[in-house]
């Protein structure tokens, strides 16, 4: 059965909306769907400081690892990278800035410690049209990534905690909190208070005392030293505030014949802590009978792993969250080779 | 007392058994093989007579081009491993020759492990947890001395067409060449990320098509910085240019038998995910049965592919029939 032809006018009629429904569906199409002709992205990165040597957020990590992480991370986003190195000094930090609004660049990610500078770098970027996010250190209106110290030091002092009250249930404990404790930059003192938490919810009454290393390991090792001749017969449950520490602290016990004693639990996971599998380092699955328990990580070395997902999220109109936090975990001989596999086995 | 001692034995025992039987189950976490449930071939099952007759056609000047790096002293070799040999020349000393026609002899001890140098990589040498290729509880097949499933001894044949893919020609050519002042020739820059795209525009500049039974290899240049032994060889150890998982899914899908480059472990190091540990190893090796080829030497190969405008060749690689290894130091020659 044929069906009845539409007359001419009709079919008229109906060929121009048909025609103007298929070119704005294609349209919408085109506009909707950013995978098939993915945008790509210039953001700039200004690095606190590349300093070598010069550590960060009172962690054993460098500005370079710092560095590397975003440079690798960039691999697996449509994001060309523009990077920058503040040097901890606000007239570079500003120059930067400039030189990226001269650029154009699309987003900029601003990690410098002075919050002035931050200000004057945050307006001057708004008045150029260019999205900021931070890192670390806030500038005003934009969203903020950044290290939850009071998290990772409780973190650490519940593992500290848990240890006690698993292997050490009935003898005498002290709490030592060791490393550079006024450093506000590196928010030592939230981590300490972490600390504190996590080690009052096991033991409400602990006594705790803090050694202020001032930013030197070594002293660290002399403080506990002397700390230790003076407890004899008690456990020491030790929260290092960095790496360095930790190991110093260890090395004293070790000198004083209190290994047996001591547990410690550190900050920052870096690579002076941790290695692969030919590097034995203090944390490592063949060392598991260490009295350091663990480190807390701080993940810097992957900041660019969870910052740039954001800025690109930023740069889609994709809503993000004022704050984001770095999410730390305690690394121990059981889980070192998981977050961090090494590639020196194959 | 006695009653004491024999019940601790009795739970040491069934301790034991708990560990021993604490296998995951493998037909969770790695595929089947297409080619059965014994096999322990993998995807050297695809060299037919037919795939070698048709590689055969690739030998047109009988042209030998070598793509073996010497196996030496002070070559790089990872973490720990080790490769040494011991001269035995104990008939050249006076007086120890043998009968009127003075016959002397000398032979090798060869202590090596098998993965240095150019080498292959084994069904055996890569798995997931305790699941290897074919769903294999490899928890079961060891002892201290070798694997007694998917050891070398079950692979066929390596008799098939090569196909070099100049990633560096690539690279240049879609202006996003990044290069290493350590190499001496241009290379990738450690950690490049090779895709799928990246090897079919690769093909495409030769006009070539992958076929099923196909060996890849790849060119990075970063071999260059291996042959600069030893005074590069932390740099060569310390990352890599390489392929991805993408480009690594694709190759699963083109049903090669085996993907080299000149590299330590041809997948892009530091890899693309940080947690993730050697990623493409699992993908070919563990999940598709497909070899993988380190340290090969592709400058060669590449300048003749340059030169000729032809990037396939006949592949020749014999493995020793070692029982039970999960991999060995192989000789590659590209015959054109």
């Amino acid at each position: 059965m044929t069906p009845p032809a539409p007359s001419r006018g009709r079919r008229r009629y109906s060929f121009w909306p048909r025609l103007v429904a298929v070119l704005l569906a294609s349209t919408v199409a085109a506009l909707g769907a950013p995978d098939a002709q993915e945008r790509r992205y210039t953001i700039a990165f200004a690095n606190l400081t590349e300093e070598p040597g010069v550590t960060l957020e009172g962690t054993g990590f460098i500005g370079r690892e710092v560095r590397e992480g975003f440079v690798l991370a960039a691999r697996l986003l449509p994001v060309d990278l523009v990077l920058y190195d503040n040097r901890r000094d606000p007239k570079t930090a500003l120059d930067n800035a400039a030189d990226a609004i001269r650029r154009k660049v699309d987003l900029y990610i601003q990690y410098h410690h002075d919050a002035t500078t931050n200000a004057t770098i945050g307006a001057r970027l708004h008045a150029a049209s260019v999205p900021v996010l931070a890192i670390n250190f806030p500038v005003p209106d934009a969203p903020l990534y950044t290290a939850d110290n009071t998290a990772a030091g409780r973190i650490a002092g519940e593992a500290l905690g848990e240890f006690a009250a698993r292997a050490w249930r009935d003898r005498p404990v002290l709490a030592v909190i060791i490393g550079n404790v006024g450093a506000r930059d590196d928010r030592a003192p939230e981590r300490i208070q972490g600390v504190v938490d996590g080690l009052m919810r096991h033991r409400p009454a602990i006594r705790i005392v803090t050694l202020d290393t001032q930013g030197n390991p070594a002293r660290g090792g002399e403080l506990l030293d002397r700390l230790v001749a003076g407890q004899a017969g008690r456990k020491l449950l030790i929260a290092a505030l960095d790496d360095a520490s930790a190991l110093a602290a260890k090395s004293a016990l070790e000198a004083a014949g209190r290994l047996a004693d001591g547990a410690i639990v550190s900050h920052g996971a870096d690579r002076s802590i941790h290695g692969g599998m030919s590097e034995r380092k203090e944390i490592d699955p063949s060392n598991r009978g260490s009295i350091v328990i663990g480190s807390v990580a701080f993940y810097l070395d992957r900041y660019g792993y969870d910052v740039l997902p954001l800025a690109v999220r930023m740069l889609r109109g994709e809503p993000i969250p004022p704050r984001t936090v770095t999410r730390h975990r305690l690394i121990t001989a059981a889980n070192v080779f998981v977050e961090y596999p090494p590639s020196d086995m194959n | 007392m006695r009653f004491k001692w024999l019940l601790a034995a009795v739970l040491f025992v069934f301790a034991g058994a708990s560990v021993a039987l604490a296998q995951s189950d493998c037909s969770k976490i790695v595929p089947p093989s297409p080619w059965g449930p014994n096999d322990q071939t993998g995807a050297t099952n695809r060299v037919t007579p037919a795939v070698t007759k048709a590689a055969a056609a690739e030998i047109q000047e009988g042209k030998v081009i070598t793509m073996s790096y010497l196996l030496t002293d002070g070559i790089p070799l990872f973490g720990t491993r080790f490769t040494k040999s011991i001269l035995t020349a104990t008939s050249l000393a006076p007086g120890a020759a043998f009968g009127e026609n003075q016959l002397t002899y000398m032979e090798d001890t060869w202590l090596s492990q098998s993965h240095v140098g150019t080498h292959l990589d084994g069904m055996g040498h890569i798995g997931r947890k305790d699941c290897y290729y074919n769903q294999t509880p490899m928890g079961k097949f060891i002892n201290q001395n070798n694997m007694t499933k998917l050891g070398l001894e079950h692979i066929k044949t390596f008799a098939t067409r090569g196909v070099l893919v100049d990633m560096v020609k690539v690279f240049k050519a879609a202006g996003k060449f990044k290069g290493n002042s350590a190499c001496k020739r241009e290379c990738l820059d450690k950690g490049t990320v090779i895709t799928a795209a990246d090897i079919q525009a690769g093909l495409k500049m030769y006009n070539v098509t992958l076929r099923e039974g196909d060996i890849l290899i790849l060119h990075t240049g970063w071999g260059n910085i291996f042959e600069q032994f030893p005074a590069q060889n932390a740099t060569y150890n310390s990352g890599e240019p390489g392929i991805g998982k993408d480009a690594a899914h694709w190759l699963v899908g083109q049903k090669v038998v085996a993907v080299g480059a000149d590299n330590w472990a041809v997948e892009v190091i530091p890899g693309e995910d940080p947690k993730e540990a050697f990623i493409v190893h699992n993908i070919l090796i563990t999940d598709a049965g497909i070899h993988i080829l380190e340290n090969v030497r592709t400058d060669l190969m590449a300048a003749e592919a340059d030169r000729t405008q032809r990037a396939t060749f006949f592949f020749g690689m014999t493995v020793p029939k070692a029982v039970g290894l999960t991999g060995n130091f192989v000789g590659i020659e590209g015959i054109r």
